[in-house]
């Protein structure tokens, strides 16, 4: 990355004049000058030229490498040169003298390695509910204006090699610099594909969530909208947790573990 | 000649004309890509680049500050069609307490074509897939890798040599992003310019 992208390297300004390339302008021009006698415009016939060049050239460019030879380079840069030699201005409506788009600053961010991805939770696992839909507010039944009671969430695509799956219901943003837990559910048969609004299966065991109870709740603050992410990983191992456990402790060894998960957003807001 | 045969030759003559009229109305319906007004001959590179290009899903949007793609253009039948080749994204973050540990664009080189919509020139990216790690103590998709799928239609101004992408640009040209399950809406406004044969041309679709 030493060198930046190749849309990098194209955007960068023109690199000084090497003699090789002043002396292809300088024979570009005279030719074009002398073209230009016979009639039309030297711009006119710069284009021409050009496309006739382009014509048998641009498709050995276009399959070779990004980085362009030193050749290629100086043949642009001479060509430019030409154009603004002789006057490209007038075949450009917008009077385009050079790169319009600036090199963005700093580096590109980086690419996801072959290790992160391995050691990341990839969201492949379709999570969903049939009480709301992805990113849509949640029904009052469900939140503590109601029964205060979960959705029936459905999932699909569970990667082989599932040993159990972990449910975690938290608000977007953290509170008190913590993350927000409104629910947190363990032991979850690997061969469920669902779970009923207010039953938990048989072997699935809560732990304590951010408002000190051994359950399910959504209650935002009045008046106050507030963004929720239910997020289903699938895990390879058990890790057999007892109920009331630390749903903060036990989402760090979740993470570690899983490597896949579903996820879902939802919104609430109290009037 | 007689006013029967007269009539019937100028009917024949209007209805070819009419005729030839609605077939210039439909290849004009495919536009290609232009330099300086002149329909590009052979593959050219040209460069779009934004700043501040935001991928929305709710309750969280990922901005980059500045978002280059490569793409290699050219006309095929007199349509203009393109291959992006390159997308590299800079300064990516969010509006929420995760970061953006790692992004890539994934597939490519992902296959564009030019279509008109209601006298509109649009670049219809399809086979899209970008993959995102999130990352952060206090983020809630914290080791996540997402991944942004679909088809994108933003609109080429052809005045300001720009292609926009923005939710009616999707609407209009039936196209959708998606992440997490979500529609995706992506705004971002590219300027464009080519880095090859027609350095410092004026790009048109028409």
């Amino acid at each position: 990355m030493a060198q930046g992208t190749g849309a990098e390297r194209l955007l960068r300004p023109l690199a000084k004049t090497t003699g090789a390339g002043t002396l292809s302008a300088l024979v570009a021009t005279v030719v074009l000058g002398i073209s230009g006698c016979g009639g039309g415009s030297a711009a006119q016939t710069t284009s021409s030229a050009m496309e006739s060049t382009s014509a048998t050239d641009s498709k050995a460019t276009s399959a070779k490498a990004k980085a362009p030879s030193a050749a290629e380079e100086e043949q642009r840069e001479a060509a430019g040169k030409v154009r603004r030699a002789v006057g490209d201005r007038q075949t450009s409506p917008r009077g385009k003298q050079g790169p319009e788009i600036a090199v963005p600053k700093g580096k590109p961010e980086p690419e996801i390695t072959p290790e992160q991805k391995a050691n990341s939770n990839l969201a492949n696992i379709a999570l969903s509910s049939p009480a709301t839909t992805s990113g849509s507010s949640l029904p009052a039944t469900y939140t503590c204006d109601g029964r205060d009671i979960w959705p029936t969430l459905e999932w699909e695509g569970v990667p082989p090699g599932t040993a159990e799956f972990a449910l975690f219901v938290m608000n977007m943003q953290p509170v008190d610099g913590q993350i927000f837990v409104d629910w947190a559910v363990a032991g979850l048969d690997r061969f469920l594909g669902s779970i009923e609004t207010g039953k938990l299966p048989e072997g699935a065991v809560t732990g304590e969530n951010s408002f000190g109870k051994v359950g399910y709740s959504i209650c935002p603050s009045q008046s106050k909208a507030e963004t929720y992410m239910f997020v289903l990983y699938a895990l390879p191992k058990a890790l057999h947790p007892e109920e009331g456990f630390d749903a903060l402790d036990l989402r760090e060894k979740v993470i570690d573990q899983s490597g896949n998960a579903g996820l879902m957003v939802t919104s609430y807001s109290r009037s | 000649m007689n006013r029967n045969i007269k009539r019937t030759f100028l009917m024949s003559l209007l209805t070819a004309l009419m005729l030839s009229a609605a077939f210039a109305g439909v290849s004009s319906a495919a536009p290609a890509w232009r330099f300086n007004g002149e329909e590009l001959k052979s593959p050219e590179k040209i460069v779009g680049a934004a700043e501040k290009s935001g991928l929305t899903i709710p309750g969280m949007t990922t901005t980059c500050e500045n978002f280059l793609y490569t793409i290699v253009i050219s006309n095929t039948s007199g349509t203009g069609t393109g291959s992006i080749t390159e997308l590299p994204l800079y300064n990516c973050s969010t509006n929420t307490k995760c970061t953006v540990t790692a992004i890539t664009p994934e597939k490519l080189p992902w296959a564009a074509n030019l279509s008109t919509i209601s006298t509109k020139n649009y670049i219809i990216i399809k086979g899209i897939k970008v993959s995102i790690l999130y990352g952060g103590k206090l983020c809630v998709v914290n080791g996540v890798t997402a991944e942004l799928e679909g088809t994108a239609g933003g609109w080429l101004d052809n005045t300001t040599e720009s292609a926009t992408f923005s939710p009616t640009t999707f609407s209009t040209t039936k196209t959708e992003l998606t992440m997490l399950g979500n529609t995706v809406e992506w705004n971002g406004f590219f300027p464009t310019e080519a880095f090859e044969w027609h350095r410092e041309q004026a790009l048109s679709a028409s």
